[in-house]
């Protein structure tokens, strides 16, 4: 690497040649090393991740605190912020991400979203007042319309941070129809639902090729390559785990109940209703003992596995991710995601401890101001705020500890498990695309269906 | 800043021409009044000059420029820092040290704060009085539209054992004496109220001493109301506030209100983990704040209207320091109609001690009493 320090036109100093320039400044400057390149496959690297998790934490702390102080108005900054951290600190190939969304575009499609859907709340608001077939219809036809509405923002909100994605000076586009995503997005939510969650993997399979067959980096296809059964064959064994409980409560309740006596039991008049029950069904107590318990159980195993399925879907989902002859494949491990969790659970537990010795004395001076003035209601109204106060503090940590701990290191550990091939390509994609409007990002945060 | 006086004038960096993603080596020279971006080779890729070039989100490590305006994606990344603070001495709109940044987050946070101030004020003051404005001019027939979907609410809401028609009293056969004898009480209510809109009663079985009137006209009196009235004047006094809330729109304002509330507070404010409960504090506070002026105006029409139908205008503070006095927690009462002992005040001033004459006889008084037996 000598070579670089002699020839004034840095010929020849790739890949290194940002660590010469660091030498010959004569500062201590921390360099990334350039794992991402490897001078003997050429065409094959890997993701970094290059940001600290305390300066991560820190963004979010201060931003969890500013967004009580103003109601929630800070989102749109602590957003932009949070992006362009994950995004600047994301290398790919030894280049980093940028985001190039700024705080006013994502305030001003919020506010544009605003103003579409008051004049569809307002019109849902006087259906609703009508009586008949279709007043008794609207919430329906409004859950219907606002689910449609809220995969539609889903898919606009993607476009909007694909092209606001910059990489090796190009951005990220995405075309296709958000309307027909969103009719494909609720068919499938329906289909999920009706098969108990078995065709889960398959609508993440078909959603995500709609995806990614519509972006493309420059004028780089992207397509995705992973298959629902690919997923289903990982995730079946921990779908069997947490359904077998629940079927076999069910199966309890078939074979034991006699439905036709519970049905008169209940549908009697008079005060003794549990009385005649337990007189027809003398085994339902049990029943209902055993499918507590069988519920539980299910619900214990969720929680357990839950952070498998996240690793799974997460490294099925990067290993299907292809940009022309660009290939990803993830190499994700489930421990590590564990981990993620234990980072949580640590950190939770010690806001937790720290949350009750500040209660202590906020207690007692509750009790104090309440014991000075009594029956005014003062009293009341403090000890209601500060109750409140706490309340926030502790639902806003809780969050904040969450996205430090658990989504950060989804996204790092996402990231830094990814091999991509057929890199050499990324020396000649052509530019192609604009900035799309950020209405997208608007309605998904006006709908509560926002993401990153 | 701007400060020409930096003594480093070229260095190296990695330049992207925004329309081939190929990563050049490039040598940057910082000129009089531009920066200049050559090859390897000694060819002039671009010139930028200081005022366009802006800094872009990039790791800690690494300047990364761009030109300001520009259609095509350009971007220069320099990983020298004191090449980079070079440049940062001459480039008015790089600002490395982040304080340009500091205090434009400082204004936003400013500024959030003075928009969630003045979005409080609309919701305390720009709220009812706009719903105040506009509940008159809604036509009737909207408003009984109104009433009937509330109604569908408040009837699930109340009938917590579902019985349904059987929630209602007053509807059997032995109850016809009862029947005649309210309706004989509200009737003298009604014709001296002379309200636009017709009046529904209906007495439920609940054992809460309450009464509220919804939009549209209908009442609704709690079976524990009449048990609590010593005599029928105090059941008039409070019908005749109830009739109040109905004469001032009280229900049609309450729904505006609350739709323009949860407009501010659904929509606009409270978008964040544990806003929530927030939001609802928020909401049940300034409700409380618009019922204040609307149960005292209530109050005063009561008293009117009492005095009108020739009843005992202070009969309604004689009930309402009773059930003032023996509140059970979480009574609605008590929630929504503050500082009884204030009102009780008020009600007793304006009645002027003239007693009235009853509204009924003791004999309608006693059959009313058995509305919800037997």
């Amino acid at each position: 690497m000598s070579s670089c320090r002699r020839e004034p036109n840095f010929k020849n100093c790739r890949p290194a040649a940002r660590r010469v320039i660091a030498d010959t400044a004569g500062t201590d400057y921390p360099l990334a090393p350039m794992t991402g390149l490897q001078p003997s496959g050429g065409s094959v690297g890997g993701v970094r991740f290059l940001g600290a998790r305390g300066a991560y934490a820190r963004l979010l702390a201060r931003g969890a605190g500013l967004l009580m102080v103003t109601l929630g108005l800070y989102r749109f900054w602590l957003m932009t912020d949070v992006r362009r951290f994950l995004w600047s600190n994301t290398e790919i190939d030894g280049e980093t991400l940028e985001y190039a969304g700024t705080p006013l575009e994502l305030l001003i499609g919020f506010l544009v979203a605003v103003a579409l859907l008051v004049p569809v709340y307002a019109g849902f608001f006087i259906a609703a007042l009508d009586l008949g077939v279709f007043g008794e219809m609207t919430g329906a036809i409004a859950f219907a319309g606002l689910a449609v509405l809220g995969q539609y923002a889903i898919y606009r909100a993607r476009r909007y941070r694909l092209t606001r994605t910059v990489f090796r000076g190009l951005r990220f586009t995405q075309t296709g129809s958000a309307w027909v995503y969103a009719f494909r997005a609720v068919g499938w939510w329906i289909v999920t639902a009706l098969t108990f969650g078995l065709a889960y993997p398959f609508q993440l399979a078909s959603l995500e090729r709609y995806k990614m067959r519509h972006t493309r980096y420059g004028t780089l296809p992207g397509r995705f390559a992973g298959t629902g059964f690919g997923l289903m064959w990982r995730g079946l064994p921990m779908w069997l785990v947490v359904m077998a409980p629940l079927a076999l409560a069910v199966g309890a309740f078939v074979e034991v109940v006699d439905w036709s006596a519970l049905t008169d039991a209940v549908t009697q008049t008079g005060d003794d209703v549990m009385g005649r029950v337990e007189g027809t069904n003398p085994a339902l107590g049990e029943v209902v003992v055993f499918a507590m318990l069988m519920t539980g159980l299910s619900a214990v195993m969720a929680a357990l596995l839950y952070p498998v399925f996240q690793a799974v879907v997460l490294r099925w989902w990067t290993s299907g991710l292809r940009f022309g002859a660009i290939e990803a494949r993830s190499k994700l491990r489930i421990r590590h995601v564990y981990g993620a969790y234990m980072r949580f659970l640590w950190w939770g537990g010690l806001f937790t401890i720290a949350l009750g010795v500040l209660a202590i004395p906020l207690l007692i001076l509750i009790g104090v101001v309440a014991g000075k003035l009594p029956d005014s209601g003062a009293g009341d109204i403090a000890a209601t705020l500060i109750g409140l106060g706490g309340y926030v503090v502790a639902a806003l940590g809780y969050s904040t500890i969450y996205r430090a701990t658990v989504l950060m290191s989804l996204w790092q550990l996402g990231a830094e498990a990814l091999q991509l091939s057929g890199l050499d390509l990324l020396e000649r994609v052509e530019a192609a695309g604009q900035a799309s409007s950020p209405l997208g990002e608007g309605l998904a945060d006006a709908l509560n269906v926002g993401g990153y | 800043m701007t400060d020409a006086s930096h003594p480093m004038t070229a260095g190296a960096g990695i330049f992207f021409d925004g329309r081939v993603s190929a990563r050049r080596d490039v040598r940057v020279t910082l000129g009089p009044r531009t920066l200049q971006i050559d090859d390897a080779a000694g060819r002039l890729l671009a010139e930028w000059p200081y005022d366009e070039i802006e800094s872009l989100s990039a790791p800690d490590t690494v300047l990364r420029l761009g030109r300001h305006g520009n259609a095509t994606l350009e971007r220069l990344e320099i990983f020298d820092p004191v090449f980079a603070a070079a440049v940062d001495a001459r480039a008015t709109q790089v600002d490395r040290s982040g304080g340009l940044q500091h205090r434009q987050r400082l204004a936003v946070v400013g500024l959030s704060v003075i928009a969630v101030a003045s979005l409080l004020v609309v919701a305390w003051l720009g709220v009812p009085a706009l719903a105040a404005r506009i509940a008159p001019l809604l036509p009737v027939a909207v408003e009984r539209k109104l009433g009937a979907a509330v109604d569908l609410q408040v009837r699930n809401a109340l009938d917590t054992q579902h019985a349904g028609a059987a929630f209602e009293c007053g509807n059997g056969a032995g109850q016809a004496a009862a029947r005649a004898a309210l309706g004989r009480l509200t009737g003298r209510l009604e014709t001296a109220a002379a309200l636009s809109m017709p009046l529904k009663f209906t007495i439920v079985h609940r054992k809460e001493a309450n009464a509220f009137a919804i939009p549209g006209g209908q009442i609704y009196v709690f079976e524990g109301l009449i048990d609590t009235a010593r005599d029928a004047d105090e059941l008039a006094g409070v019908l005749a506030h109830e009739i109040g809330h109905v004469a001032h729109r009280d229900g049609t304002r309450a729904v505006l209100q609350g739709a323009g509330l949860s407009f501010m507070f659904g929509m606009l404010l409270g978008d964040f983990v544990g806003g929530g409960a927030v939001v609802l504090a928020a909401k049940s506070v300034l409700k409380s704040s618009y019922s204040r002026d609307v149960e005292a105006a209530a109050d005063v029409y009561g008293v009117g209207l009492m005095q009108k139908a020739g009843g005992n205008g202070a009969a309604l503070a004689a009930i309402l320091t009773r059930i003032g006095g023996a509140t059970e927690p979480g009574m609605k009462i008590l929630r929504d109609h503050p500082d009884t002992k204030a009102r009780v005040a008020v009600i007793e001033r304006l009645a002027h001690g003239i007693a009235g004459q009853a509204m009924l006889s003791p004999a309608e008084w006693s059959a009313l009493r058995g509305i919800c037996k037997g």
